[in-house]
């Protein structure tokens, strides 16, 4: 045991001073606050667009607008709206001509060009003056935008609502692919270390002072602690950037609900025990890193898959292909993690994807045990996979080292 | 602690499916020897030392190491140098070291220093934040003879110890050996280096097809292997001693050759005798004399030839 804290040691400490984990775990949080930062700014500079203009005059001729409050001027012709703008009175003007009823057409003259704000400031007073009770602010914006969903799951209740549509669309995708990265990048370190040992036949001399077993292990805890460093840094970078983004409307609301970060946590280590075993083993029957980034690459495929679902898992939470991902072990973390966060996993479903996964990494670290044991000295040759299968069922053909005693 | 018996193997034999690597050996490795482990390339060397190592287990037959079968704290009083080697490359020299010190059950201050000191011996402190893939093949391998004593064992098991080293780094690894050995330290040393195992080892086991071909000391190796003759340099009509049955040029040696000649004795006649002869004769002159002792060289060589 006490070699087993030795290695685990080694593995965090060594992986941790890689440049590709420093990369991800400091160098994404950092891109994401400057995104933020930069959509922040541009967002505010939109808004601000409106106010830079000053005052907007109109031409009606259309005999539309009854009421108009400021900004809004109302100028008798063209040419008087045309002098004010070279006056600089007003920044923009817009024209309604006689038949704007039947076409709609609006003309608008601008300093600077027509930002969004604008149109959507037009709009707003259009259909205030078009509804008989003109000028009604209230039912103008309910015209505007006559529903404001509740989405609420039965079988689970976490309460979507639409206000922070982004957010609660992208929350959970972001939050997976925390999770999945973080599992699968810390198990492909596992993967290197154990092909480094065989490549370079630092092997030979570990086995005469640990076990296989102890090796293994201690490079799973190892690594897995190395993992959930990564998602420290990243939740507490992501609570942070949610902290100060309140300010845009695409984040302001939306919170990390502790109970999802609990949950996830636990597939993230069952995630983590599973790949890292598939790796592991991987590992221990390639002869070189580029051949096992080929198999290993099989599995990687096949546990993103849940990526494609995303708006099945949206619209659709509870057809076959979603219950099907969901119980799939190699599948269920990103989907759970997915469904959840949506809200919307039924609890059976929840326990037995649970269940399922943490029997299927049991098995394959047990397997992948004796695999990793039977291969250590083993170079120069990739097993059959008959020779594999009898070896997991412990009846191998040919002993340990056979290649090495050439 | 010194043990009389630091390894014993008894009638182990291994089979690899049909082939049989092993075939009831049985041999000893004193403490405070150095045992070389001799044979041809796929003689079972390596097999019969993995199986010492409890890397693989033996079909039938016996082993103790330090006195019993061996366990995980045993395995902590053996040093293990294998002729496939290799160290972590992108990680500083004395992180390695200390990394394998601890495995080897020393706390991580011990190893610290232990490492450091050894460094210095071997006249690499100044490389020991380097990384290993900044250092010379040569220097590696002092890196790794280093790991390998650096927890102070009692069984050093070392395949191929001087493969790759200039003579001076061969004649700084020979004085640790020989150091160990005289602090009751068994050593096993396999290698194809004759030179070295003439020079170093006290005792010798010779194996081909995985079979015992010869065991014991080296001196008795030698004398076993005598060719009833002498060798001598100088002037002098030899043929005319009493008991040479014949004089052939013997153009080996040193260097020297042109008077140098080997003497066939018969039966009845001593080397003694016929330094004796020499000696009354009066008209010889001798600069040498030597029993017809073969090189262990040789020896491996009939020994292997007579095997095929």
């Amino acid at each position: 045991m006490k070699h087993l804290w030795i290695v685990a040691r080694r593995e965090y400490l060594t992986n941790l001073r890689r440049p590709s984990f420093l990369f991800a775990a400091f160098g994404v949080p950092l891109f994401m606050v400057g995104l933020m930062f930069l959509v922040t700014t541009l967002i505010s500079n939109a808004e601000g667009d409106l106010d830079s203009l000053g005052n907007i005059g109109y031409v009606d001729r259309a005999g539309v607008i009854a009421a108009a409050d400021a900004p809004f001027v109302p100028y008798a012709d063209e040419a008087g709206a045309q002098q004010a703008l070279q006056d600089g009175t007003i920044g923009a003007y817009f024209v309604l001509p006689a038949d704007y009823v039947d076409s709609g057409e609006v003309t608008i003259t601008s300093r600077e060009g027509a930002p969004d704000s604008l149109k959507e400031a037009i709009d707003h007073l259009l259909l205030a003056n078009l509804t008989p009770q003109a000028g009604d602010d209230a039912l103008a914006s309910r015209l505007e935008d006559p529903v404001t969903l509740t989405v609420r799951a039965l079988d689970r209740g976490r309460d979507l609502e639409e206000d922070a549509a982004i957010g609660v669309i992208m929350l959970p995708v972001v939050f997976a692919v925390v999770f999945f990265i973080s599992a699968q990048t810390t198990s492909s370190y596992l993967m290197s270390s154990v092909v480094e040992e065989k490549t370079n036949r630092m092997i030979e001399i570990l086995i005469t002072s640990v076990t296989p077993l102890e090796l293994l292990f201690g490079k799973i805890v190892g690594l897995g602690v190395l993992g959930l460093t990564q998602l420290s840094i990243w939740l507490i970078a992501g609570a942070l950037l949610l902290q100060s983004g309140q300010g845009v409307p695409a984040l302001s609301g939306i919170e990390l609900p502790l109970d999802l970060i609990v949950i996830s946590l636990v597939y993230f280590l069952l995630a983590y025990l599973l790949f890292a075993a598939v790796m592991a083993g991987i590992g221990a029957v390639s002869n070189s890193e580029q051949e096992s980034r080929q198999l290993a690459g099989v599995f990687t495929f096949v546990s993103v898959f849940p990526f494609f679902f995303f708006t099945t898992f949206l619209l659709n939470p509870n057809s076959p292909i979603s219950v099907a991902l969901t119980l799939f072990p190699l599948t269920a973390p990103l989907t759970s993690i997915i469904r959840l966060s949506l809200g919307a996993l039924p609890v059976w479903q929840f326990v037995a994807s649970l269940l399922l996964l943490g029997l299927t990494a049991a098995l394959v670290i047990w397997m992948s045990a004796r695999v990793f044991r039977w291969s250590l000295l083993l170079y120069g040759k990739r097993p059959t996979p008959r020779e594999l299968w009898r070896v997991i069922r412990g009846t191998p053909m040919t002993a340990v080292g056979t290649a090495a005693q050439e | 602690m010194q043990f009389e018996r630091a390894v014993s193997v008894e009638h182990v034999q291994k089979n690899y499916g049909k082939f049989r690597a092993v075939d009831d050996l049985t041999f000893e490795v004193h403490g405070g020897e150095i045992f070389a482990m001799l044979g041809p390339n796929g003689s079972g060397k390596t097999t019969t030392i993995r199986m010492i190592l409890d890397i693989l287990k033996p079909d039938t037959g016996q082993i103790r190491v330090l006195g019993g079968p061996l366990t995980e704290a045993t395995k902590m009083r053996i040093g293990y140098l294998p002729e496939e080697r290799g160290l972590y490359r992108n990680v500083p020299v004395l992180d390695v070291m200390i990394y394998l010190g601890r495995l080897k059950g020393l706390s991580g201050d011990e190893a610290r220093q232990r490492s450091l000191a050894l460094l210095q011996q071997l006249e690499l402190d100044e490389f020991s934040r380097k990384k290993v893939s900044e250092l010379s093949k040569g220097m590696q391998q002092k890196v790794q003879f280093a790991v390998t004593v650096l927890h102070q064992p009692d069984l050093i098991i070392i395949d191929e110890p001087f493969s790759g080293l200039d003579p001076v780094n061969t004649l700084v690894i020979k004085r640790l050996l020989t150091d160990l050995r005289s602090r009751g330290c068994a050593i096993i040393m396999s290698t194809h280096q004759m030179q070295q195992v003439e020079e170093m080892a006290d005792r010798l086991l010779m194996i081909s097809n995985g079979q015992q071909k010869l065991y014991g000391s080296v001196q008795d190796i030698r004398e076993q292997f005598a060719l009833h003759a002498i060798i001598v340099e100088g002037q002098g009509d030899w043929g005319k001693l009493p008991g040479v049955v014949s004089v052939e040029p013997a153009a080996n040696g040193n260097g020297h050759g042109a008077d140098r000649a080997l003497l066939r004795l018969d039966d009845q006649t001593a080397p003694g005798d016929v330094l004796a002869a020499i000696a009354a004769s009066g008209d010889m002159h001798v600069r040498r004399f030597e029993e017809a002792v073969p090189g262990l060289n040789d020896i491996f060589i009939q020994v292997a030839e007579g095997a095929h």
